[in-house]
């Protein structure tokens, strides 16, 4: 019993964190933006969605404008920061969202400063806290799967290898006539819009927000799942959410049976920082390598040549 | 409301002084490195951690503490560049790869430094006593800032403009290629400067946390100004450092009266920092280096 709920939480928690690293698989795996500040959007979703659902509005407008002003949001912040390289981007990404944490934080009236402020959930508790999160996950999924598809065909299409190009050569990318500002930023939107999304499924689930949910560390977290998985692998991303939630479980767990001299949240943070060095610098393309590029156009190739091979052994 | 004028300018400055010690490292290892180093937060922790052991555990006082926390936080910086962004750099990482591994770096810092020290709070003792110089309210260790921040200008100065190694930091940081070309030894250049502007970062560490408090998370609290200090100086720009950390602690110490009057949180403080670097990146995204084309 305590065990299936335990694994439950666990399930809803890769769903929504998996929802997050694709969305910064998107910015940084494929078109390489460095968005320091993927808390900032995972807050406006989950604040928007607890502020709205006090007023009674229902849950899928909730989550809609959550998503939809993380990506309004999303566009101003990085306007500025998308001509120029790619570090000041990631600076002023990250002030934004230390920012938005001081904002909910002082101003009490709007949402309970640091005590935070409790959140309507989408299903009613009926007497069984499986039943519960059996409903949340349904929800999670559903919205993991549409971002899944969207991000795989946006990656797998003609945008998502001017994506790549730009990535790899701004400079040959702008010479074929491809903007890079404004590509850069309809991905900045769309991650965000993505983050704000999952933003409100969080607050949901958990029935309250707090402005220390919101720690610069929940960005590092995404960062570790995406840099773990394999940057410009969705199935990547989403194997990272899940390794890295599972690491994170399994600490708290082993803290009850194993003594630690030192505080178990520390041990974590520092065996985090050490995994992400280590990766950097010896499997710096993660544990799946980058998906090769699939069209016709590739595929005639390579059956072309397979047929002159075989015409030649024979 | 009337607002002490004097005792608003006097501010500035003390916050200006406390910017540039903190942010002249920052933009000295982003000039000649290329990336920003987000772990200089936590150069600025250990420094307050290390000051505080040496001036009140030990009760060496705060000279002392000033050169032991330089000393070894320079080490440490040293350190992280010989075994993680040297190696990264080697292997062709991206700047992106950078960042994300000094942010690492910083989380591993500042949980060690939480780990072993506790998440408590520490506290130095008053050094002498406030007194009133006019319509002025002075500490001691305000004069002791300001003192560390003129001699930290000028022996920045002199060491940039008139010595080999000055010279070579100041070659390295504006073409690399060329600085190798004519000889000049690259990577003791970049390791120097790790160590200068590691060990600069401590010096702010011990007065942000005399003035406050010593927490794991000293530095993290003032990242915000401290690159808005490196930006709109000019990355690597220690004369536009200068400009920028005043102006910085101007405006914010204006705003300060400003969110008072409009009934505002003054936590926004740290907004201020935060407008100025977006209004630096909109208007002139390499800062006020124009100004100082010599550095």
């Amino acid at each position: 019993m305590g065990a299936s709920l335990y694994i439950l939480d666990l399930v809803v928690y890769i769903g929504i964190f998996g929802i997050v690293a694709l969305s910064l698989n998107l910015e940084f795996g494929f078109t390489g933006l460095a968005n320091f500040g993927k808390v900032a959007f995972f807050l406006i979703g989950a604040y928007t969605y607890a502020l709205l659902s006090q007023m009674g509005v229902p849950f899928y407008l909730c989550l809609i404008t959550g998503a939809s002003l993380a990506a309004i949001f999303g566009l101003l912040v990085s306007l500025p920061a998308l001509r120029l390289r790619a570090d000041y981007l990631a600076i002023a990404v990250l002030a934004f969202g230390e920012i938005l944490r001081l904002i909910v934080k002082s101003e009490k009236w709007l949402a309970g400063g640091d005590w935070g402020t409790p959140v309507n959930p989408i299903f009613p508790y009926t007497g069984s806290y499986i039943i519960y999160r059996l409903e949340n996950i349904g929800l999670v999924f559903l919205c993991l799967i549409i971002c899944f598809l969207v991000v795989q065909l946006l990656a797998n299409s003609p945008y998502g290898r001017v994506l790549r190009a730009i990535r790899e050569d701004e400079v040959a990318a702008e010479a074929l006539g491809k903007s890079k500002a404004k590509y850069k930023a309809q991905v900045f939107m769309l991650g965000s819009a993505m983050a704000g999304l999952a933003g409100g499924l969080y607050a949901q689930y958990l029935q309250y927000v707090l402005p220390g949910m919101f720690m610069p560390m929940v960005t590092f977290t995404v960062w570790i799942m995406v840099l773990l998985g394999g940057p410009a692998n969705n199935w990547g991303a989403l194997l990272g959410a899940a390794l890295v939630q599972i690491f994170a479980r399994g600490t708290n767990i082993a803290k009850d049976y194993i003594a630690l001299p030192i505080d178990l949240n520390d041990l974590q943070y520092i065996l985090f920082g050490v995994l992400i060095i280590l990766m950097l610098l010896f499997r710096p393309q993660g544990l799946l390598k980058e998906s090769t590029i699939k069209t016709k156009a590739l595929k005639l190739v390579r059956n072309g040549r397979r047929a002159i091979k075989n015409k030649g052994s024979q | 409301m009337t607002v002490n004028w004097a005792q608003v300018f006097f501010n500035s400055a003390i916050t200006g002084s406390l910017y540039l010690i903190g942010a002249v490292g920052l933009t000295l290892i982003y000039g000649l490195s290329r990336f920003p180093n987000f772990a200089h937060a936590e150069f600025i922790a250990l420094g307050a951690y290390i000051g505080y052991s040496v001036a009140e555990q030990a009760g060496l006082g705060l000279p002392l503490a000033l050169v032991v926390a330089f000393l070894i936080t320079g080490i440490v910086g040293v350190l992280c560049y010989r075994g993680i962004f040297q190696p990264l750099a080697k292997r062709g990482a991206s700047i992106i790869h950078l960042m994300v591994a000094s942010i690492a770096l910083g989380f591993v810092l500042r949980h060690s430094i939480g780990a072993v020290c506790t998440w408590k709070p520490l506290y130095f003792t008053a050094i002498g006593s406030a007194f009133d110089f006019g319509p002025l309210r002075i500490t001691h260790l305000w004069l002791w800032l300001i003192f560390a921040a003129l001699v930290l200008s000028l022996t920045m100065h002199c060491l940039l403009m008139y010595t080999k190694i000055g010279k070579a930091i100041r070659a390295t940081s504006s073409n690399p290629e060329l600085a190798l070309a004519s000889g000049i030894n690259v990577d003791r250049v970049i390791w120097i400067t790790w160590f200068i502007g590691a060990g600069l970062a401590a010096i702010a560490g011990i007065f942000l946390g005399a003035d406050t408090a010593v927490v794991p998370l000293t530095g993290w609290n003032i990242i915000l100004p401290i690159f808005a200090v490196a930006i709109l100086g000019g990355i690597g720009n220690f004369y536009g450092a200068i400009a920028a950390a005043f102006i910085i602690g101007l405006v914010e110490n204006l705003g300060v009266v400003g969110l008072v009057a409009l009934g505002l949180s003054t936590t926004y403080r740290i907004g201020i920092a935060f407008l100025i670097l977006i209004i630096t990146l909109i208007i002139k995204p390499q800062g006020l280096a124009m100004l100082f084309r010599r550095a």
